[in-house]
């Protein structure tokens, strides 16, 4: 039984991604990053001392992506780097995704007063840039040791509200068919309707968006870390970036262009990898942008 | 009309909840905002700290024993006559520093919008009829790269390549100190000059977006069955393509033309301040960095009317431009 709805699923999901080439090439990408974070991270070591005969070194067979201002090599960096930046990535995603989906399907079902209460508090969250919002949020936390489930927090926080608006819109679409009349007939309880009829319905959805929000999980978490505002691993790539750009100055010595370069080659890279899964799924699962391919 | 009022209604809630929460958030920031004033009198005037607190929030108006509640409740009040609060760092009222730096944000989000609508429209409109060549997939490549370049990265990488590289533009400012403002072509082309990296800045990922959702909005368009229809009757290409295809593609567009400026404002607010341009976003980053709480509260305040404004209109223009859509 399990094995059956795990085969059609495969078939289901997973295999016409497989065929696409956007989603192919954007899940390579990922994968490569997650091979980094775990099998790499494992494997090449890390040397943080700084060693100032070595420094602003070019890319060599020594040292791949060259070395930084303090003569440390910048391939090891990036590779300890990607796993904070992949593990707040998804955390942050997942997060965002769960609390979209729960108060996307409360929104949806519940009428009078108590949805119109949860329709403002989405709405209030759409219209708060997230930015701003982020820098005083930064601000708030600076003097404190956050973990990393408090910093995907802080950057879930901003990015669930137009999850939580499109699942609240797909909910009213299916709320009154007649196997969830059914359901209320019989007398159901509400979190049954709720989790089990709805959300069993959207879980494809739900898991279409979960990548659709990395690249915004990506880019905010970047962001606070790259704006100095949040301490975390110094390996992370928006520290490195903070670190080559206003600590080291790389950019205003020609030889410095290289450390710059690698950091941002691979946050845009990883991104990108996002960005392309995530069109590869809207064209499979969206057959209108299909055309006559 | 009906509908009118109570959208209206449920946008003031909308906003008096977002406004009380960040009003919330920024007075949990730590620091104490009279601190940096205080420091100075004490040196000037060689008082111990304690007293120079004690002067420097006579002088910022502040009441340590004041309760948040009362705080709230003051400021809300000014708010709705029209009065942002005021800022201690620079010793002025909020609404000074609003109408010194506002004209500047509006100068460069309307340009780029402008700017990232027109070349979008056209780009992926060409790369819709080009479909299935080389060009189409340049052009959606690159755009899905862009996108994928978060945009305070894009806005360092445009200041370090134009401004300390190649030197061709400035390093920061609206205008260059040494020249006077006056309307003299001079003058006015170095406000162009120096809004040129900013605007740049927020319209390279918005183009790129633009140019996909055309594309996407043209070939679903192509399709249908009225262009098949209109084919037969024998109409030229060119008709087909300018008023069967673009009118229909751009009618969406348009509609969300104002979302997207409500989403250039809470991005630019970043780009101004790495490029130093004296807009609402460069005083935000000097409030946060000053712990000003009454300036943060009051331009924040300013960038969620901004937003909620964008997306009022964006509700009534697609309701103006597609006649499917019936205002309830």
């Amino acid at each position: 039984m399990i094995n059956e709805s795990m085969v059609n699923f495969y078939f289901d999901y997973i295999q016409p991604l497989l065929k696409n080439k956007k989603s192919l090439i954007g899940l390579i990408i990922l994968l490569i990053y997650i091979f980094m974070a775990t099998v790499g991270a494992a494997v090449v070591p890390l040397d943080m001392n700084s060693n100032f005969a070595e420094r602003y070194q070019k890319p060599s067979l020594k040292h791949p992506f060259g070395t930084d201002y303090f003569g440390v090599d910048i391939f090891q960096q990036i590779v300890h780097g990607s796993r904070a930046v992949i593990s707040l990535t998804m955390l942050a995603s997942l997060l965002a995704v769960l609390i979209g989906a729960v108060v996307g399907v409360a929104r949806g079902y519940l009428e009078g007063i108590a949805g119109k209460i949860i329709d403002t508090i989405i709405m209030v969250f759409l219209v708060i840039p997230s930015f701003p919002a982020l820098l005083i949020l930064a601000a708030i936390f600076m003097d404190k040791d956050l973990n990393l489930f408090e910093i995907a927090l802080l950057v879930a926080i901003w990015l669930w509200a137009p999850l939580a608006k499109q699942i609240s819109a797909q909910v009213l679409s299916i709320k009154n068919k007649e196997f969830i009349e059914a359901s209320r007939m019989l007398n159901m309880p509400l979190s049954y309707i709720l989790f089990s009829d709805i959300t069993k319905l959207l879980i494809p959805y739900i898991f279409i968006n979960f990548v659709m929000q990395i690249k915004g999980a990506m880019e905010f978490s970047v962001g606070l870390m790259f704006l100095g505002l949040a301490k975390f691993d110094p390996t992370h790539w928006g520290i490195m970036l903070n670190y080559a750009l206003y600590q080291a100055g790389a950019l205003y010595t020609a030889k410095g262009f290289h450390y710059v370069f690698f950091v941002v080659l691979n946050i845009v890279l990883l991104i990108y990898g996002g960005v392309l899964l995530s069109q590869g799924i809207e064209e499979v699962f969206n057959p209108r942008l299909r055309g006559n391919e | 009309m009906n509908y009118f009022i109570s959208r209206v209604l449920y946008l003031l809630v909308v906003f008096v909840v977002a406004v009380s929460g960040i009003f919330v958030l920024v007075n949990n920031m730590p620091g104490d905002p009279a601190y940096g004033l205080a420091v100075s009198i004490a040196q000037q005037r060689n008082v111990p700290l304690d007293r120079a607190l004690e002067i420097a929030r006579n002088i910022m108006g502040i009441d340590p024993n004041e309760s948040l509640l009362t705080r709230y409740g003051k400021f809300m009040s000014n708010l709705f006559k029209g009065n942002f609060g005021y800022s201690a760092f620079y010793n002025t009222s909020v609404n000074e520093i609003i109408s010194r730096s506002l004209p500047w944000t509006i100068f460069v989000i309307s340009l780029a919008t402008f700017f990232s609508f027109i070349v979008g429209i056209f780009l992926g409109a060409f790369a819709a009829q080009k479909r299935g060549t080389v060009i189409e997939w340049i052009i959606s490549t690159l755009s899905s790269i862009i996108q994928a370049v978060p945009p305070f990265i894009l806005a360092v990488l445009i200041l370090f390549a134009f401004s300390v590289s190649l030197k061709v533009l400035p390093l920061g400012g609206a205008y260059p100190v040494d020249v006077e403002p006056s309307f003299s072509f001079k003058f006015i082309s170095k406000i162009f000059l120096h809004a040129l990296g900013p605007m740049l800045a927020t319209a390279i990922p918005q183009i790129a977006s633009w140019t996909l959702a055309m594309r996407g909005n043209t070939s679903q368009i192509m399709e249908e069955d009225f262009i098949r229809f209109a084919e037969i009757r024998g109409l030229r290409d060119s008709v087909i393509a300018r008023k069967y295809i673009r009118n229909n593609a751009v009618l969406p567009l348009v509609a969300s033309l104002a979302i997207g400026v409500g989403y250039m404002l809470g991005g630019h607010t970043l780009v101004e301040s790495i490029f130093n341009y004296p807009g609402i976003g460069f005083y935000f980053s000097k409030a946060i960095a000053a712990r000003d709480f009454g300036l943060l509260t009051g331009l924040f305040t300013l960038i969620v009317i901004g937003v909620i404004a964008a997306t009022f209109i964006a509700d009534f223009v697609y309701a103006l431009i597609d006649p499917r859509v019936k205002l309830k």
